[in-house]
């Protein structure tokens, strides 16, 4: 009637090395949907203002902002490179270097982009009283613009502090610093650049030839 | 040593992918950059868009490595986006049939979306 | 090692302050949220309390109309947020899930005390916020009166809603990834008790929804602190855009709240009818259809906002339908209950509670998702009937049963029968006779969210505001005699209601490391029998 099978010993949490992939992918699902909203706001914007989303998107400087874009894919290249590294093992030695290349990209992508941020600031592109564009909508693009590459940018600098973090564990062979957690920290890395794929078009490429 | 140089090519394969598709995605980002100059009409959100999907796919199937993934990791992969498409879908609904009926306080912002639907294109 | 010198069981592994603030044991970990939310939850009761006090009388003369707006704001925030959305998944979710997968713990079990933490930090915000002068917008927070005009502690709320908010998704994340990876190898999917099933449909929409309520506060907040004009018709801004995003989320919490509960009574009635639950496969396909099509129908909370008309009966639709799985699971337990050996312990009180109160709060929602209908109902007190029936008649109806039920798991102590039994007696009556009289007053026009109204409404009123105090006696006498079942209550045996389940394998309480030895699975799932004897004797 019953105890037709025995189990095996109850399986200990962690050491099945896909539970942190298919955990980090739970958790970048939900981000899916936290840079999701932005999206959806962004969208309405654009259907019911079309000419301040043109005006608005046309001060933002493109020329940074495509030198960001190649920082950051170049950055998820050279993560994607130290994962392969670390899996062999004649490669393993280069895997700190490039995960402290990729966190200074990263690096170098926010420095860019406060650059990018301090030159609106003075232009007066910060919404506000002083707001220089008087097309309607164009100060809540600007709106967007801040928060949405704000929030990417706070994603940036948590994934600037595991990557270093797990760059000077990996230097000096901890046993947290193994291809399971890189993998895992890789996986988010990318998952921040592809959130920035999307912003390139949406925020500086809606009317540059207006 | 016939395991390390079946290693060491199987790194040099994948060292070749992430190259490839660098390589790739640069270009699809200077692609999306010069669409932006020609005058597209609405063809101009579209590429932007499209170009940014084929971007994410690259980054999503070789970089993130869904094409060894098995079926759950690619269904959480896509369970994200499923959902923010009902958000956009149904919310889309509501914007798509909204009629929108100035009244005389209203300011002029307000009215902007209005008068451009009854414009002339 | 002989088990003379191991700890005899999780409670007493460490028993310094540190052993439990430092716990990664899940079991542990639940105590700690089962002790922070009760505490939530009379913080919550208490402006219940005084919210009916208010009523009882048609002046508003007891609080005044921004006491007032303060006093329903923080009910609904701290029920809905800091009680019913966490009570059941992260008390009796974290401690019995690894327990009926065979686990030792769960996935990530330092993930599963970061939420503890974080949870713990987004309450402690949101009651300062309170202590500070609270918020009075309602808990919908709804625009532009939330961004332009309120004058109380918004952001501080919202602030507290967003932090607990990731202590529900990494929670989520931990449920989906332990049930996919830890289950006991002979535990296929379809050998998962429908807890299990309960729990994984419930992270599934921890997970995808409470990101949007995420966002939506921090925009809500720029809104307020920056005025980037997003929701503010002025600027040519949508509120209902607004709305669009609170909702996406807040209508699937309500799923949240309710398949837990669903979970609970699912493991409930077989035992106390001694019979498998009838058509187990269909019940868990109603799960998964509960959480999916739940996406689906938050613009039923938007019909009059001026939602467009073709939006609005899309929603209508699809409101209905997401009825049909819910009426699927109510005719089982009823099938269940057919030729079964019934015993009418408290737990089975508060299932049957369920699944009756459940019932008339869900075809009362099918009142509210037909259109013409809404028109006259909607910010009425029928819908605030309707919400308690589900949330409280049922969720709360069934997170007590689960405690009761798992009480002696969790403790090694026997609850007083009795006293358990009149107190489940209590809170149905109590919970009918404050609730039931607000469907009437809905119909009859009484608008929600007044503290004062026209003296024709006072008998029901009154009726019940003392109905609430009955309520309150109910929910009061679980707190006393629980602590008094921790020293006096009668020694648990392993299995004391002969319940099917792999956690019932495990002893009262259970060591740390959970089993001794490996649980065995069975080979049909809720093998129960109405003709054999039923519960071991307690030792």
């Amino acid at each position: 009637m019953t105890a037709a099978t025995l189990t095996d010993a109850p399986t200990e949490p962690g050491l099945d090395p896909d539970t942190g992939k298919l955990g980090m992918w739970v958790f970048l699902a939900s981000e899916v949907l936290f840079f999701g909203g932005l999206f959806v706001a962004y969208l309405y914007g654009r259907t019911h203002f079309p000419a301040g989303w043109a005006e608005g998107s046309r001060h933002t400087d493109v020329l940074l902002g495509t030198v960001n874009t190649a920082v950051l894919l170049t950055s998820s290249a050279a993560v994607a490179l130290a994962v392969a590294c670390e899996e062999d093992a004649r490669q393993r030695r280069w895997t700190a270097r490039l995960l402290a290349l990729t966190a200074a990209l990263g690096v170098a992508f926010l420095v860019l982009k406060g650059l990018e941020w301090h030159a609106e600031w003075r232009e007066h592109l910060v919404p506000g009283p002083a707001f220089a564009l008087h097309v309607a909508g164009a100060q809540q693009f600007f709106a967007l613009y801040f928060v949405m590459t704000g929030l990417h940018g706070v994603h940036m600098i948590c994934g600037i502090a595991a990557l270093g973090v797990l760059a000077r564990g990996r230097s000096r062979e901890r046993a947290w610093a193994r291809a399971r957690q890189l993998e895992a920290a890789a996986l988010y890395w990318h998952f921040v650049d592809v959130v920035w794929i999307f912003l390139y078009p949406l925020l500086y490429l809606v009317d540059r030839h207006g | 040593m016939a395991e390390a140089r079946a290693a060491t090519s199987g790194f040099a394969r994948e060292r070749r992918t992430i190259a490839s598709a660098w390589v790739a995605l640069l270009l699809l980002m200077l692609a999306s950059l010069g669409s932006a100059y020609l005058r597209l009409g609405p063809g101009n959100m579209v590429a932007g868009l499209v170009i940014a999907g084929i971007k994410g796919a690259i980054v999503a199937w070789l970089f993130m490595r869904l094409r060894q993934a098995g079926a759950l990791i690619r269904l959480a992969a896509v369970a994200g986006l499923g959902a923010w498409c009902l958000l956009l879908a149904l919310s889309g609904v509501d914007y798509a049939t909204r009629t929108l009926t100035p009244t005389p306080v209203q300011r002029p912002q307000q009215l902007l979306p209005a008068q451009a639907a009854s414009e002339p294109r | 090692m002989t088990t003379d010198t191991l700890p005899a069981s999780y409670l007493d592994d460490g028993l310094t302050l540190r052993s439990w603030l430092a716990t990664t044991d899940h079991k542990r970990i639940a105590i700690l949220y089962a002790l922070a939310i009760t505490a939530f939850f009379f913080v919550g009761g208490a402006a219940a309390t005084i919210i009916r006090m208010e009523l009882a009388t048609p002046a508003g003369d007891l609080v005044s109309n921004d006491g007032y707006n303060k006093l329903f704001t923080a009910h609904g925030v701290i029920m809905v947020w800091l009680f019913l959305i966490p009570s059941i998944p992260s008390v009796l979710g974290n401690f019995l899930l690894p327990l009926m997968l065979g686990a030792r713990d769960l996935a990530f079990p330092r993930l599963n005390l970061l939420s503890w933490y974080l949870y713990v930090a987004g309450g402690l915000i949101t009651l300062e916020a309170l202590l500070l002068g609270g918020v009075d917008t309602g808990w919908t927070f709804y625009t532009p009166y939330s961004t332009m005009f309120s004058n109380t502690y918004v952001v501080l709320t919202l602030v507290g809603v967003f932090v607990t908010g990731f202590s529900s998704i990494l929670t989520g994340l931990n449920f989906i990834v332990t049930i996919h990876t830890l289950r006991a190898p002979a535990m296929g999917w379809f050998k998962l008790p429908l807890f299990a099933w309960a729990m994984y449909a419930t992270s599934l929409i921890l997970v995808l929804a409470t990101p949007v309520l995420a966002i939506t506060t921090l925009l809500v907040c720029a809104e307020r602190l920056f005025q980037i004009g997003i929701f503010d018709p002025a600027f040519g801004g949508d509120p209902l855009l607004f709305q669009h995003l609170f909702w996406f989320y807040s209508h699937p919490a309500v799923y949240i709240m309710v398949l837990p509960a669903m979970g609970v009574v699912s493991e409930i009635i077989p035992c106390f009818a001694r019979r498998p639950v009838f058509g187990y496969d269909s019940m868990a396909y109603a799960i998964l259809a509960i959480a999916s099509v739940g996406f689906l129908v938050w613009g039923h909370h938007m019909f009059v906002s001026g939602q467009s008309l073709a939006a609005s009966m899309t929603f209508s639709l699809l409101s209905f339908i997401v009825a049909i799985p819910s009426a699927i699971k109510v005719f089982n337990w009823t099938a269940t209950l057919y030729k079964g050996s019934i015993r009418l312990d408290a737990p089975m009180l508060y299932a049957l509670g369920f699944v009756g109160l459940f019932t008339i709060g869900g075809l009362t929602g099918l009142f509210l998702a037909s259109l013409a209908l809404d028109v006259h109902l909607t910010d009425t007190y029928f819908v605030v009937a309707h919400f308690h029936y589900i949330m409280v008649g049922g969720t709360v109806m069934a997170y007590f049963g689960g405690l009761h039920f798992w009480w002696p798991k969790a403790t090694g102590r026997m609850y007083p029968e009795v006293w358990a039994r009149i107190a489940a007696v209590l809170v149905f009556v109590g919970f009918n006779l404050t609730f039931f009289p607000q469907f009437i007053l809905g119909m009859e026009g009484m608008p929600r969210r007044y503290h004062a109204y026209p003296p024709q409404f006072q008998v029901l009123n009154l009726l019940s505001s003392a109905g609430a105090g009955v309520l309150a006696i109910g929910y009061l006498m679980p707190l006393v005699y629980f602590a008094w079942s921790l020293a006096r209550g009668k020694a648990a045996g392993a299995n004391p209601f002969g319940a099917k389940g792999l956690e019932w394998q495990a002893r009262s309480p259970p060591p740390t490391h959970n089993f001794d030895a490996p649980p065995v699975v069975p080979a049909k799932v809720y093998d129960y029998h109405a003709d054999e004897p039923e519960a071991e004797p307690v030792p």
